[in-house]
C-alpha cells in the first residue's frame, strides 16, 4: 500500500508550510517574493498528493494503477538506469564546466565545481563499496 | 532472449492487458518483453512460465551470443 497515513500526513504538512510560506512573504516578514513562489508550490503539491492519496483509498481501480507503476520491474529497472544516467550526465557536464571556469579565469566557479565533481565520484565509491558488500 | 509470449498469447487469445494485470506489470513490459526490447528478471520470466502452465524453457529460448 502506497499511500498510507504517514504520506497523508507529510501532504498536509507540505500544505501547512506552504501556506505560511505565503503568509510570511504576504505579510513582508520575508522580504522575497521567491518565498511567495515557493509556498505555493508547496501547498500545490501537498493538495495534488493528498487528493491522489484519498482517490488511492476510495477507487479500486486507481489504486490498482498505481501499484502497478510503482512495481513493475520494467519501470524500476527504467528509473534506476535514468538515474544511473543523470548522475554520469552531471559529473561530464560538471567536469567540462570547471575546464570552462579555469579558461575564462573564474577560480570561485571552478573550484566549487570540482569539489563537486571529487564529492560525487566519492559517494559514488562508498555507495559500490557497500553495494559490492551487499551482494 | 527471445521469447514465445506473443505467440503464446495469440493461441490463447490473451490480450495484454490481461495478461499483464495477472502478472501484476504494466502493459508496455508485455509489450517490451514481447518485441525482445526487455528480458524479464528470473522472478518474472518464472511467473510468465507458470501462468502458461508451461516451463521456462518453453517460452524462453536460450541462445549463445
Amino acid at each position: 500500500m502506497y499511500y498510507n497515513n504517514r504520506r497523508l500526513a507529510l501532504s498536509i504538512f507540505w500544505v501547512v508550510v506552504g501556506a505560511v510560506l505565503v503568509v510570511l512573504s504576504v505579510t513582508e516578514v520575508l522580504d522575497s517574493s521567491v518565498y511567495a513562489g515557493m509556498g505555493g508550490a508547496l501547498m500545490a503539491v501537498g493538495c495534488l498528493q493528498a487528493i491522489r492519496n484519498v482517490k488511492y483509498r476510495k477507487d479500486p481501480e486507481f489504486r490498482e494503477k498505481v501499484d502497478i507503476e510503482l512495481n513493475d520491474e520494467r519501470s524500476k529497472y527504467l528509473r534506476m538506469k535514468s538515474w544511473a544516467w543523470t548522475g554520469y550526465i552531471v559529473v561530464l557536464v560538471q567536469a567540462v564546466g570547471v575546464i570552462v571556469a579555469l579558461v575564462l579565469g573564474n577560480e570561485t566557479v571552478q573550484l566549487v565545481l570540482a569539489y563537486s565533481v571529487c564529492l560525487i565520484l566519492a559517494v559514488y565509491w562508498v555507495v559500490y563499496m557497500i553495494l559490492n558488500k551487499k551482494y | 532472449m527471445k521469447n514465445r509470449i506473443e505467440e503464446i498469447r495469440n493461441l490463447r487469445g490473451i490480450r495484454q492487458e490481461e495478461l499483464a494485470r495477472q502478472l501484476g506489470v504494466s502493459r508496455q513490459t508485455i509489450s517490451s518483453l514481447e518485441n525482445g526490447r526487455y528480458n524479464p528478471s528470473i522472478l518474472l520470466a518464472y511467473r510468465i512460465a507458470r501462468y502458461f502452465d508451461m516451463s521456462i524453457e518453453e517460452v524462453f529460448i536460450f541462445e549463445e551470443e
